[in-house]
């Protein structure tokens, strides 16, 4: 069906994608692209508490992400990420910083 | 005639058995995202609401003590393994919200607690329903007429646990979550807005057990303490007697003053929790175990897992969005109450709460 050399490319691929299966499966966590880009970011992570225009910086991060987690979206804005549930409530904004840290809790599918 | 069979190469074979274990490891994947891998737990025999202790496995009773974030991607798995409570996010409309719920509740013989974070000014429901803010609630009536229009929104979408009020004296970070005045007021509030709320069916849960949590913000620290007075603790006094609350959250904070846990988080800590349990009778939660400064405060996941439970909290907030990762954390309390680290008879005082909360005759 397809030349030899074609069906080395596939088991290749075939292999790799079994490996990172497997991996998954056993819950084996590879450093990703995001911790790289982290590690590079020296900007400090930054939460602010914004209510109606008034904004607090929260220095618990964990529980910031927990609080931007249970809003409706994240959506990005200039230098980071506003997370709420409409207008009439609390919003969070996160830096992108944070923002990615927050994508690594557990509490974050 | 006979058909001339055509050799496979080696690539060729290669590829079909890399093929099919790809396939299975696909497939095991998506089972194990699903919680299809979580075995499922025994019917219990429920007569005329009456429910017997030890008819249920220990697993069942640890399961009815946690409360995990409900999602209908993983509603199968949490409905396997008959866990106690699901909390919902903010989701777009009520509409979803009342089949999500309708979705985790059916065919369950024991219904889940529904939980939500209505506060006024955290609400997950603005999208579509408006609450005022606690700091904006100033007479007894305003706080009635709160918790009896939060009561029957909550009712209406099929909630059945409210984690409000907040009883906090102050809130320097958000600026609206407590209510105004000084500490006897704020408690006359936090009881007047509990009685409209629960007049309307919905548990209402005074947080965060035993005060400061919104105030301590300190940049060094992951994990905070703080110095707790006989005002922050005047609410939960004046509250508990008459059991005007139907709930009570523990915080993270490692506290000293007034009430002591030792150098440890609260919600970890036997005196704090201990000495709750002994004044009030009503259910007692904590605040999400999954933060990381509590994490760090244990050498392992289990081990906090271990000291949530054995502190006494009847009911365990853990939002891992792994249903396996909760079904690892009741093996694992599982097993500690086995070898005898938590005892089976405070397992047993906790879950005869909840089902009683949960409308049901325990024997």
């Amino acid at each position: 069906m397809f030349s030899e050399r074609r069906y080395a490319i596939f088991n290749v691929a075939l292999i790799l994608a079994a490996v990172l299966l497997a991996l998954n499966l056993f819950n084996i966590h590879l450093p990703s692209v995001g911790q790289a880009q982290s590690f590079f970011d020296t900007e400090e992570p930054s939460c602010l508490v914004d209510w109606q225009g008034e904004q607090t910086q929260w220095y618990d991060l964990d529980s910031c992400c927990l609080q931007a987690r249970k809003q409706l979206s994240c959506e990005p804005e200039v230098g980071g990420w506003d997370c709420g549930a409409g207008s009439d409530t609390v919003h969070y904004v996160l830096n992108d910083k944070a923002y990615r840290y927050c994508q690594r809790q557990s509490f974050w599918p | 005639m006979r058909r001339k069979q055509k050799k496979r190469s080696v690539q060729q074979r290669v590829f079909v058995v890399l093929a099919v274990l790809v396939l299975v490891l696909g497939s095991l994947n998506i089972a194990k995202a699903k919680g299809l891998l979580i075995p499922e737990q025994p019917a219990l025999a429920i007569e005329n609401n009456v429910i017997h202790l030890a008819d249920l496995t220990l697993e069942q009773k640890i399961a009815q003590m946690v409360i995990v974030h409900g999602g209908l991607y993983n509603k199968e798995a949490f409905k396997s393994m008959q866990i106690g409570g699901i909390h919902l996010f903010a989701l777009q409309d009520g509409e979803l919200y009342k089949d999500t719920i309708n979705q985790f509740q059916t065919d369950m013989q024991i219904p889940f607690f529904v939980s939500s974070d209505l506060e006024g000014c955290l609400n997950p429901f603005s999208n579509f329903f408006s609450s005022p803010a606690a700091r904006s609630i100033s007479t007894i009536e305003q706080a009635f007429e709160k918790g009896k229009t939060d009561g029957a929104f909550l009712k209406e979408l099929g909630f059945s646990l409210n984690f409000a009020p907040v009883v906090d004296l102050d809130d320097q970070i958000w600026r609206c979550r407590s209510f105004p005045g000084n500490a006897e007021h704020i408690t006359e509030l936090a009881r007047s807005y509990s009685e409209g709320l629960q007049g309307e069916g919905i548990l209402a849960t005074a947080k965060h057990y035993p005060g400061k949590t919104l105030v301590v913000n300190d940049p060094h620290k992951v994990l905070v303490s703080a110095e707790i007075s006989s005002q922050d603790l005047l609410p939960y006094e004046q509250l508990i007697p008459g059991e005007d609350v139907g709930s009570i959250m523990v915080s993270h904070i490692i506290v000293s003053g007034a009430v002591d846990s030792s150098g440890v988080p609260s919600v970890v800590s036997l005196p704090v929790v201990g000495n709750l349990k002994e004044q009030y009778g009503g259910l007692i939660i904590s605040d999400d175990t999954m933060m990381l400064g509590l994490r760090n405060f244990y050498d392992s996941v289990d081990e906090l897992y271990v000291a949530v439970f054995r502190a006494g909290n009847d009911l365990i907030i853990n939002f891992d969005e792994d249903p396996l990762e909760i079904y690892r954390m009741i093996q694992v309390v599982s097993a500690a109450v086995e070898r005898g680290e938590i005892s089976e008879e405070q397992i047993d005082a906790s879950v005869r709460k909840i089902l009683t909360a949960k409308g049901f005759k325990v024997e």
